[in-house]
């Protein structure tokens, strides 16, 4: 029992065994005159609430830590990875989710700050401040994953329309789409169109397309006919070329929507199974820290409940966190 | 557990948490009187919002720097690992200043330690754990999965497919 009283600093050192946890002490802890006094504290120096917090986070550090080891180690093994631009990732729209992250994290100590000094209307506006930031982040995650999923960049299984590698698979795959019946009247309209009739844009990307139908349907296809089949339906950046700022050429699936034929993707399917998995679960994370907020917004602020503030605060910071390393690893490794 | 283990003049004897009650009740309590020889965080003056933007300008101009890697002025483009090291270099300093100071890690007491470094150890184990068996899984691969599995050959027929595209189109 002893073990877990803590000695005071006028503890003459004798008789320790008083003012112990068994209730054989000398009543109230001080003790008599010469006795040692001493303390007992049961727990961690910090309100429930904050310990639950950092328990829940200690947790969330494991959970996120597996997904993003997971992709580290599924990266870095992996034969071929795309490039960020090969997944029609932008930059530069990563880095404003960053700072919009960023800033967000700021106005939630900012909260904090204003809920302890009793300025629950400036906290209230920091608060949904960071409501607005929250929503922006969502936002532009939600404009990312459209692009994703406008281009076939989805996990599904086996595959979705994503091919490794441009062979024999994929050139069947890609024959088989444009035996469809729905295609072959799409095709037939655009065969048939007169001269002028089509937007400018697919009237250009005829010849590509009829060249897709020539090679596809050729008895004497080679790997590079079928790589330059995949380069004319989606053509996949070189390096560099993304550095202009935009998402390199457009393919006859841009071109054309109603197309929608396979597109080639060298280690596209894994990728797009952890990019969807880590920022879908990341996008989860805010959306809850905003419901959070959201309610938070209900209630009168003030110091009584700044402890409520920091708390969430402090999930919220996780999840900013968390973006730190997800940002590059996506998007400019 | 003690049920008098408690001293009558809390202040006068350094900090005294009985059984059941919160160091900070935050809802009890304002943070600023009772709880500031708690937390410890308080008694530093942590809340100077000064600070706060301080690293908040730090945050901001550490994912610039970041992204310089992807600009063209980035010197290292052919060696991808030093971009890489850099960015884990920034990524991890950013995190510690957001930990530190917007989680108020730096002013917190050593309780800190008990709940961080062993889950940053499982995390890190946990990433290790995997290596055998999924990072290296493409050392040996059944004949089915090499007939599909992307090559970097796959990479340089696509690459030279653009390029052929791009001379046709000049």
């Amino acid at each position: 029992m002893n073990a877990h009283a803590l000695p005071l600093p006028h503890d003459h050192g004798h008789d320790a065994g008083h003012g112990h946890a068994d209730g054989h002490g000398h009543g109230d802890g001080h003790g008599h005159h010469g006795h040692v006094v001493l303390q007992y504290q049961p727990g961690l120096p910090l309100s429930k609430g904050k310990l639950i917090m950092w328990l829940f986070l200690s947790t969330e550090i494991m959970f996120f830590a597996a997904l993003l080891g997971s992709y580290v180690v599924l990266r870095f093994g992996a034969a071929v990875w795309p490039k960020p631009h090969h997944v029609h990732l932008s930059e530069p729209i990563g880095a404003m989710n960053t700072f919009v992250l960023i800033c967000s994290s700021v106005t939630v100590v900012l909260a904090f700050e204003a809920a302890r000094a009793n300025k629950g209307a400036a906290a209230k506006m920091w608060l949904a401040i960071t409501l607005l930031l929250g929503s922006v982040f969502l936002g532009v995650k939600a404009y990312e994953y459209q692009a994703k999923f406008s281009h076939g960049i989805y996990p599904w299984k086996p595959r979705g329309r994503i091919y490794e590698r441009p062979d024999l698979y994929y050139g069947s795959a890609v024959r088989a789409r444009l035996g469809e019946p729905a295609i072959i009247d799409e095709l037939k309209r655009i065969d048939e169109a007169a001269p002028g009739s089509l937007p400018p844009d697919q009237e250009a990307a005829k010849p590509k397309l009829q060249l897709v139908r020539k090679l596809v349907a050729s008895p004497e296809q080679q790997p590079f006919d079928l790589a330059v089949v995949a380069d004319q339906i989606m053509p996949l950046p070189a390096e560099g070329a993304a550095h202009g700022g935009g998402h390199g050429p457009h393919g006859l699936n841009d071109v054309f929507p109603w197309l929608k034929l396979p597109i080639v993707i060298p280690g596209g399917n894994m990728w797009a199974s952890t990019y969807f998995l880590m920022t879908g679960f990341h996008a989860i994370h805010v959306a809850v820290g905003l419901l959070v907020f959201a309610i938070l917004l209900g209630y009168r602020i003030g110091p009584k409940n700044a402890g409520l503030i920091e708390n969430a605060g402090l999930y919220w910071h996780f999840v900013d966190l968390v973006w730190i390393f997800l940002f590059p690893l996506l998007y400019l490794f | 557990m003690s049920d008098h283990g408690h001293s009558s003049d809390p202040g006068a004897h350094g900090p005294v948490t009985r059984a059941g009650e919160s160091a900070d009740d935050a809802l009890g309590h304002p943070p600023t009187g009772h709880a500031a020889g708690h937390d410890g965080h308080d008694e530093h003056g942590h809340g100077g919002i000064f600070k706060y933007l301080l690293v908040f300008a730090a945050l901001c101009f550490l994912t610039g720097m970041s992204f310089f890697t992807y600009s063209s002025a980035w010197p290292w483009r052919n060696e991808p690992q030093v971009g890489w090291a850099f960015m884990m270099a920034v990524s991890c300093t950013k995190a510690m200043l957001v930990v530190l100071f917007f989680m108020h890690v730096f002013w917190e007491a050593n309780w800190k330690y008990v709940l961080t470094i062993p889950a940053a150890m499982m995390a890190v184990f946990l990433t290790l754990m995997l290596v055998p068996d999924v990072g290296m899984r493409n050392r040996m691969v059944s004949q089915e999965r090499a007939l599909h599995m992307a090559r970097t050959s796959d990479v340089k027929l696509l690459e030279r497919a653009a390029e052929a595209a791009a001379d046709a189109a000049h």
